[in-house]
């Protein structure tokens, strides 16, 4: 496994989901919401990506379609070379096995009258076509492997602590053998003590297997510790997209440049260089969206060509991917 | 230093569940004064909701008592006052801003007739007076086009700005003391930062004094002179965020701020691994007991730390730690 090491494992190509909403008058006029929009990224093999952006701006609609459990309009997602968006019957059921999802919420994402060992088997029983022993013996591996004890394996969720039901959630998303993860806020249901204990368990885990992650997180402190690359969303767009020392050492994009500005940091140094840029009002109506940048209405730097023109995402070297009309600007670099 | 506005000494709170009465506040002691800003931090189930409910008298019914200890408000002791005092005090002079934001709002008014309610209640105001006033909240509390959106139901607004409506009620008496209880914690932390600018503003102007609790210790960092740590209904560690943050005195404290990836000013390539504080907080059944409840966590346990509970021992610089070892944190 990660035979080559930084070449993708994961490819997805101008990825759009919609969402069919009613809007306005008796007539009930269908509209469109677009959730992902004009999405594209790579992911490495063995490395992650972190998705991040405020709340409803699409990450978990884009990571659902990725692993096609939502489903996408248009676009293209490659995972190891081979297209997933299409795919049908026994061949998607075989891609489905290498693509795994651990979820945020320990408590409902598992069926509480199942026994943590029978959860564990689920996707081994859909997915597979591994024997009673083989299956047995994976999860006695698993078990061991997310730091849970063997006696553990006959109880129910309600019997495990939150930070033990998401290891039951790790250990069922590795029983296929994925070779892409999907963390959607794994951590942020947890204590900071246990999430400490999660968060290594995952990249305990990605070094042991060579694991690929898509990580995704509303806490930037934990995305600066897992990650390697990270990509800003903001209302279905990628805003901004580089390595990990670039996007928080020398953000670009203005909604970048003000969400790592509003994170409160113990680091006293951090505190006192750290001019916070506020972002007043709210995004726009996601159903009936202004033309020009989607931020601009909020954005401290816009001008007229922003509220005109839709900015494309790109390259400004080295991989430091930015959709921003004034990058390099004198307005922006300002802010 | 003049007299506290709020000085809660030994303060006991028991509930009694169906495994018995436990202390789930078990001598606790804090100051709050003049228009300062304290937060609590500590795991979830320490007791931080419970401690200000007890300030706010609303501790749950038939389960929860304050046992022992007192609450002093401008020299006043809650603990002894009765029913209709603590519903002036609540009303007027403290308030608070609940965990749930969502549930503490009633879906099926207005969020001006919400305000204006309690405005007509406390202040006994009319209704054009309270209206107009609740308007003028909303303003303070920075919702765009004020005027406009007092009418609007509560499903209508984003979660940052139901926030900042609750704000605006738990303003809407000028309290001196402001409880917010996980002010921002299901908000994103653009919004977080507005609310807490509105905060930081609010007390500048006002002077009121505010007990912030938070999972967060950057919040706390950011916006508190002084923290309390809470372990099992115990403080764990008393003292200025400063320090605190700088040299823990309490093996628990440690443990909270390094186990926790933080941002910093300026990242590099390497990344240490986390620092893991084992185990979980026990369970209420646990508290009281006479040991370290910490204890079955702790890298620096020795036998004195199972056998009695650690008094809170006070450093020079003001720091206050409940731990054996302390000295050698
Ligand atoms: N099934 C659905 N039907 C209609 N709209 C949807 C559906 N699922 C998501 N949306 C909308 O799509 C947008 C993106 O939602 P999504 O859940 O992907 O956001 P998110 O970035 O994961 O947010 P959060 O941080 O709150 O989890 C939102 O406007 C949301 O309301
Ligand atoms: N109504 C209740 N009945 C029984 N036990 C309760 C009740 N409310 C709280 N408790 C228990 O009291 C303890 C302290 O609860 P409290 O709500 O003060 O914790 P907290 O520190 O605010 O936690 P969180 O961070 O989760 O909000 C917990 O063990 C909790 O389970
Ligand atoms: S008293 Fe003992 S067990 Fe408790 S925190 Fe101090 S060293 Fe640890
Ligand atoms: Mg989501
Ligand atoms: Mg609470």
């Amino acid at each position: 496994m990660a035979d080559t090491p930084n070449t993708p494992l994961l490819t997805v190509d101008k990825l759009g989901v919609r969402f069919a909403v009613k809007r306005g008058g008796g007539w009930g006029k269908r509209a469109f919401l677009y959730a992902v929009d004009d999405v594209s990224f790579t992911v490495n093999r063995g490395e992650t990506l972190a998705i991040v952006g405020e709340s409803g701006s699409g990450k978990t609609t884009a990571a659902l379609a990725v692993a096609r459990l939502t489903a996408a309009y248009t676009g293209s997602v490659k995972l190891d070379g081979q297209e997933l968006l299409g795919l049908e019957g026994e061949e998607l059921r075989q891609a489905r096995n290498k693509v795994q999802f651990i979820f945020q919420d320990p408590y409902s994402s598992l069926n509480p009258r199942q026994r943590a060992e029978d959860i564990v088997r689920e996707p081994l029983v859909s997915l597979t076509d591994k024997s009673g022993a083989e299956q047995q013996q994976i999860i006695d591996r698993l078990f061991a492997e997310v730091g849970l004890r063997p006696e553990q394996k006959r109880l129910f969720p309600h019997q495990f602590s939150g930070g033990q039901r998401q290891r039951i959630g790790i250990a069922r998303a590795l029983a296929t053998q994925p070779q892409l993860i999907i963390c959607d806020e794994p951590v942020s249901a947890l204590d900071v003590a246990v999430q400490a204990q999660i968060l290594n368990l995952l990249r305990d885990l990605q070094s042991e297997l060579g694991l690929t992650y898509l990580f995704i997180s509303h806490d930037l402190g934990v995305v600066q510790h897992m990650c390697d690359s990270i990509a800003v969303m903001y209302m279905g767009r990628i805003v901004e997209h580089t390595d990990r020392l670039s996007l928080f050492n020398n953000p670009l994009h203005p909604y970048t440049k003000a969400l790592l500005s509003a994170v409160p940091s113990v680091d006293k140094k951090r505190r006192a260089e750290t001019k916070r840029i506020l972002i007043p009002g709210d995004p726009p109506d996601p159903v009936n969206l202004p033309p020009g940048c989607r931020f601009a209405n909020r954005c401290p730097a816009a001008t007229d060509v922003c509220r005109q023109s839709e900015p494309p995402l790109t390259d400004h070297g080295g991989y430091h991917r930015v959709a921003c009309h004034l990058v390099n600007d004198s307005k922006t670099a300002a802010i | 230093m003049t007299t506290p506005l709020l000085k809660v000494e030994n303060l006991r709170i028991e509930l009694t569940t169906r495994d018995g009465v436990a202390p789930v506040i078990d001598d606790l002691s804090f100051e709050l004064g003049q228009n300062e800003n304290i937060s609590f931090v500590g795991e979830s189930g320490c007791g931080k909701s419970m401690t200000a409910l007890a300030i706010m008298g609303l501790l749950p019914e038939k389960i929860g008592r304050i046992a022992s200890g007192s609450i002093l408000f401008d020299g006043e002791d809650l603990t002894k006052a009765s029913p209709a005092r603590l519903r002036a005090i609540r009303g007027n002079e403290i308030s608070m801003i609940f965990q749930e934001p969502m549930t503490s709002l009633n879906p099926v008014y207005t969020v001006g007739e919400q305000i204006a309610e309690v405005i007509r209640e406390h202040q006994g105001l009319g209704r054009k007076a309270a209206w107009d006033m609740a308007a003028d909240l909303l303003d303070a509390v920075r919702i765009p086009n004020a005027r406009g959106r007092v009418s609007d139901y509560p499903f209508q607004m984003s979660g940052g700005q139901r926030q900042r409506v609750m704000i605006a009620m738990a303003l809407a008496c000028q309290p001196k003391i402001l409880i917010a209880d996980e002010p921002t914690t299901a908000l994103d932390v653009t919004v977080q930062a507005q609310i807490f600018d509105l905060l930081r503003d609010l007390r500048k102007d006002t002077g009121t004094s505010i007990i912030m609790i938070t999972h967060d210790m950057g919040a706390v960092a950011e916006m508190a002179e002084r923290m309390i740590v809470m372990y099992a209904g115990r403080g764990a560690e008393i003292g200025p965020v400063e320090q605190i943050i700088e040299h823990a005195r309490h093996p628990y404290t440690k443990g909270l701020t390094s186990c926790v990836p933080h941002i910093v000013s300026q990242l590099t390539e390497d990344r240490a691994r986390l620092t893991e504080v084992p185990g979980i907080v026990p369970g209420l059944k646990d508290f009281g007991k006479n040991m370290c409840l910490f204890a079955s966590r702790c890298n620096h346990r020795t036998e004195e730390c199972l056998s009695a509970r650690p008094p809170m021992k006070p450093f020079e610089n003001g720091q206050i730690a409940a731990c054996w070892h302390a000295e050698d944190v």
